[in-house]
């Protein structure tokens, strides 16, 4: 399985194809973006099997609910990682998941990512990593809580006891910097 | 817009992106962005920074989320154009809990059924014993009500003996015509009571058309105390009607319910006082 070709499609291609059911959108929806929606989804819920089930519902709901997607307002990648943050989010507000995390061990699930983020073979990827090291901590973090953890602004302030302004401004540095490493 | 460079630069746009934003503040960012391709070209780049960010934080899901992925959602193969209705993954695993829901509520149905039968069983079964019981208690309730007639009678018989002085007790001899008979008829003035000792009754048994009729000689004259029927089984004391001033007492046997003078050739028993 893990030889197979995957599928790639240009996004007006891929919006075309998911609109018409087509079976190879679907596999390019998935193939272009699993990966990518399965980091966010993973750093929320900590937890390899639920990050996995959420990953399988946030495709079928991007699959069911895609007449919800406007591709006039954003790219799909954009909607798509909204969709996939807010089921994360949820689950872990869920009572079920509170209880079990409490005896999940965290230090386990992070070396679990560390070895997961670093075998990634990707080529587009290598490189880029040194690329990512020069966002400064403190714009590292909260960009991350906005965007893998979906933190608001708000929320971010108070946990990190800095002024809104102050979010504001690092994230959009933060978002500078990324655009000069990848654009 | 009055300064452009400010609005770009104010952060709005990166929280439309994060979808940090009210809905009216969306739409004014989507407005924007239609009106001023400057917007547009911003957040397009926003975008393409934060996909590249997401995907250089990508982690590789395990092969089967894509199997489950693809069988459980309605696709369209568009080599033969045929809708194929899958019914994998996460509606597999809907499927599966309705299978267990299903059997488990099957089950339910199953045992309810077999509980319900066997409670039908013992309600019938109750119903059954329900009603010897009250046979039963009909039985002893009749019992009880021959019990205490009898007592009565017993009690009333009883009174003779308690109060002797009370009560004239006249025995009555058989005649020519039955010559075994005998009859005590016991007398109270004060109580104005005449009353037969059915228990010590001793007459030949009177059949259906027949009755025995007890009559008080007054003055010389017969008076009709009432009628009675000598049977095996009558036990007790039976009350008659009551006169004053009787010198004896005479049987007769008389047609059913009596005769309004005695047939003086059917005398059975008499005695005096």
């Amino acid at each position: 399985m893990g030889l197979k070709t995957k599928i790639t499609l240009s996004e007006p291609e891929l919006v075309h194809a998911i609109q018409k059911k087509d079976k190879s959108g679907a596999e390019a929806l998935y193939d272009m973006y699993s990966s990518s929606l399965y980091g966010v989804i993973f750093r929320i819920v900590q937890h390899e099997e639920i990050a996995e089930d959420l990953l399988q519902d946030t495709f079928i709901r991007i699959w069911n609910s895609f007449s919800s997607y406007d591709a006039s307002k954003g790219r799909l990648f954009t909607w798509m990682v909204n969709v996939a943050r807010n089921i994360a989010i949820d689950k872990t507000r869920s009572k079920e998941f509170r209880n079990s995390s409490k005896t999940e061990d965290i230090e386990n699930n992070v070396l679990t990512l560390d070895k997961k983020v670093n075998s990634e073979i990707n080529p587009e990827i290598i490189g880029l990593k040194d690329l990512i090291e020069k966002l400064k901590p403190e714009h590292k973090i909260i960009l991350d809580l906005v965007y893998f953890e979906g933190f608001t602004h708000v929320e971010v302030a108070e946990k990190l006891e800095i002024p809104l302004g102050t979010v504001k401004t690092r994230l959009r540095n933060a978002i500078i910097t990324l655009r000069k490493v990848f654009n | 817009m009055k300064d452009l460079k400010t609005y770009l630069e104010s952060g709005i746009l990166e929280q439309y992106v994060f979808g940090d934003l009210s809905n009216e503040e969306k739409l004014d960012v989507e407005n924007n962005a239609l009106q001023y391709p400057e917007v547009r070209k911003e957040l397009e780049e926003i975008e393409n920074a934060l996909m590249s960010y997401a995907r250089s934080n990508a982690i590789e899901p395990s092969e089967k989320v894509k199997t489950n992925f693809l069988n459980s959602i309605n696709t369209i193969d568009q080599v033969n154009n045929s809708p194929s209705i899958n019914t994998g993954g996460a509606s597999l695993r809907n499927l599966q809990f309705y299978k267990y829901a299903f059997a488990a509520s099957l089950s339910l149905l199953f045992l309810s059924g077999i509980l319900l039968i066997n409670l039908n069983n013992k309600l019938n079964e109750s119903y059954v014993q329900l009603a010897v019981l009250q046979s039963d208690n009909q039985k002893f309730s009749n019992q009880v009500n021959y019990k205490e007639g009898e007592l009565r009678d017993i009690k009333n018989a009883l009174q003779f003996y308690q109060d002797p002085a009370a009560y004239k007790l006249v025995t009555l001899k058989g005649s020519t015509k039955a010559p075994d008979a005998s009859l005590l008829v016991a007398f109270n003035a004060d109580k104005e009571e005449v009353m037969i000792d059915m228990t010590s009754l001793n007459m030949p048994s009177n059949d259906q058309e027949h009755q025995y009729q007890l009559w008080a000689i007054v003055d010389g004259k017969p008076v009709d105390l009432g009628v009675f029927d000598a049977n095996d089984d009558s036990t007790g004391m039976k009350k008659m009607k009551f006169i004053k001033d009787v010198q004896a007492f005479a049987v007769t046997l008389e047609p059913r319910g009596g005769s309004l003078n005695p047939t003086m050739d059917k005398m059975m028993a008499i005695g005096n006082i």
